[in-house]
């Protein structure tokens, strides 16, 4: 009958439609994860910050994200020059006369992200080396609101506008197979795989490095090896918040700079730290690239959840590794002695 | 206060007090080690030899007074005490058991700034043939013998002068400890390096040892040279299972 055979045309435009539909289904897809990259990025920095100080001391530094923003102000400072309303209350004789370049500024940001860190560590944590580690988690939560106030004295809530380090104008991006990849997303990717490849060569290659990995699996048998435990901390802490500088400087175009920038941030942080393990630099960045891409694709695609529930698919991607791998997916489960 | 036993002391102990907390473990140690002698430190479990290795580096609240060669390091921290080359194998081995059995000799020559580290490695895996096979595996995947003989080598990475040893016997298999003990002979008849060590196998300690001392309940009940020790009555009874 003529309802078996169908018409030959109909079935070809049906198939290029489907073709057409699947096509940028899979577009947008890509679309998605490329937007994607570039939180991840930012998540796994500031992970990476966190995992080297749990690493050395085991402790979760709460003030990481504050102490980032803090630096990212400072680079702002530089980058605005001896203009007194921008600068703030404290710095102001510091401020050097003339406007930094953005490059420039950041460096800036990051050496002085060391230099307080390295003062945290010996001010706050290392006189108190006695106390419990939830007493010294505590004090870091104290550093978070503590920083948090300072920034808001020194330079007020509103969000300001920080420069963007990478080509991020309309027409700044690649086009592959139909999606966008933005300079600013390969930009933050660059910097960060750089960065940790040379955090993992000092690590494994360098005295200090061998140093810092003796003192994270134990500090007394460090000591008796002649390593002087203390100052050899008070490099992980500067090391770890020369990272969260970055992570606050590349982020804070795209989120504008005020003091509450980096709090959402150090949650998602938080959530790839441990998805990775939290002693694993590698884990961070996996960690970090679950989180963003959870974050952003599974809203998109699962309807219940919303975009305003994106958290939820990042706690739930925790809840189930830990689940399955306590240590997270690359963190050391422990050697016991024999 | 006590009169030098030995002609050049390379460690002298006096009026040594310390204590965890409340407990007072050690009780007013006087002792002296002879240098490039081998000393030994008899005594019970929680007699406090252990307490002993850990008051002269400085790892535990002390009074008293530590004398290295002639200079006071009673006050000196742990990583410096180190630094002026004393070498401590731990209960526990003080090995990293998450670094490789390379990185464990790199870490152990981390006071040193000369350029004959890869040499001194080379050598101790030419004495101990084991440690090279093994040279890439984590410390914590060697077996217990492995993991003490690395331990040795670690710390005589630091070229010391003078090494604390804490019961370098334990969990070890006899013909291993026979082993090992000759190798402590060896080293110190060759290089006259200062040994303290302390021990509950008697036989093997005194066995090695120039000079021995008794410590029961933080004090020092008895001292005297090795064969004097081996044919005390007391130290037969308790010790030597005579």
């Amino acid at each position: 009958m003529a309802g078996a055979t169908s018409d030959p045309r109909l079935e070809s435009n049906l198939l290029a439609t489907f073709f057409l539909q699947t096509t940028m289904d899979l577009v947008l897809l890509l679309q998605r994860v490329f937007d994607a990259l570039f939180n991840s990025a930012i998540y796994s920095s500031l992970a990476l910050a966190l995992v080297i100080i749990f690493r050395s001391t085991g402790l979760l530094n709460f003030a990481q994200g504050e102490m980032a923003t803090f630096t990212a102000y400072i680079a702002f400072v530089l980058l605005a020059g001896p203009q007194p309303r921008l600068t703030g209350g404290g710095l102001a004789g510091l401020v050097p006369g003339v406007p930094f370049t953005v490059p420039l500024a950041i460096v800036g940001a990051v050496l002085c992200g060391m230099a307080v860190g390295a003062a945290t560590e010996r001010v706050l944590i290392r006189p108190l080396g006695g106390a419990s580690d939830l007493a010294l988690v505590n004090i870091t939560i104290g550093l978070l609101l503590a920083t948090n106030s300072l920034m808001a004295q020194w330079w007020g809530t509103g969000p300001r506008i920080f420069p963007a380090i990478f080509p991020s104008g309309a027409g700044q991006h690649f086009t592959i197979l139909g999606a966008r990849l933005r300079y600013s997303t390969i930009g933050v990717w660059i910097v960060l795989l750089s960065v940790l490849i040379l955090l993992i060569l000092l690590l494994r290659h360098t005295r200090v490095g061998l140093a810092f990995r003796a003192v994270s699996i134990s500090p007394s048998n460090a000591e008796l090896v002649g390593v002087r435990v203390g100052p050899t901390l008070m490099y992980g802490w500067a090391m770890a918040s020369g990272f969260g500088a970055l992570a606050a400087c590349l982020s804070a175009n795209s989120v504008l700079l005020e003091p509450n920038m980096m709090l959402r941030v150090l949650v998602y942080a938080f959530a790839a730290a441990t998805l990775g393990g939290l002693d694993s630099p590698k884990g961070a960045l996996v960690g970090g690239l679950i989180i963003g891409l959870s974050q952003t694709l599974i809203p998109a695609y699962v309807p219940f959840i919303g975009f305003e529930l994106s958290v939820l698919p990042a706690l739930l991607a925790m809840v189930l590794i830990l689940l399955i791998r306590p240590a997270g997916l690359y963190g050391t489960k422990r050697i016991e002695r024999v | 206060m006590v009169d030098d036993v030995f002609d050049e002391v390379g460690l002298k102990v006096e009026n040594l007090h310390a204590s965890y907390g409340a407990v007072e473990v050690l009780r007013g140690l006087n002792f002296e080690v002879a240098s490039k002698g081998v000393s030994v430190i008899l005594g019970a479990n929680g007699a406090g030899k252990t307490t002993t290795l850990r008051a002269i580096c400085n790892m535990c609240t002390t009074s008293g007074s530590v004398v290295l060669g002639d200079e006071d390091i009673t006050r000196t921290g742990t990583a410096e005490i180190v630094r002026k080359g004393v070498a401590h194998v731990p209960q526990g081995r003080g090995t990293f058991p998450e670094l490789s059995t390379m990185d464990n000799l790199m870490i152990g020559a981390y006071t040193r700034k000369d350029n004959e580290i890869r040499d001194d490695i080379d050598r101790w895996f030419e004495i101990f043939p084991r440690l090279s096979e093994r040279r890439d595996q984590l410390a914590g995947s060697l077996s217990g013998g492995e993991q003490q003989m690395l331990a040795v080598a670690r710390a005589l990475m630091c070229r010391p002068r003078l090494l604390l040893l804490d019961e370098p016997s334990l969990g070890l298999a006899p013909l291993i400890i026979e082993d090992l003990f000759e190798r402590f002979t060896t080293l110190n008849k060759e290089t006259g390096l200062t040994m303290l060590i302390v021990e509950q196998n008697a036989n093997l300690a005194l066995e090695m040892a120039d000079y021995g001392y008794v410590i029961e309940s933080g004090e020092i009940s008895l001292s005297g040279s090795a064969d004097q020790l081996k044919n005390d009555p007391a130290v037969q009874e308790a010790y030597l299972g005579a």
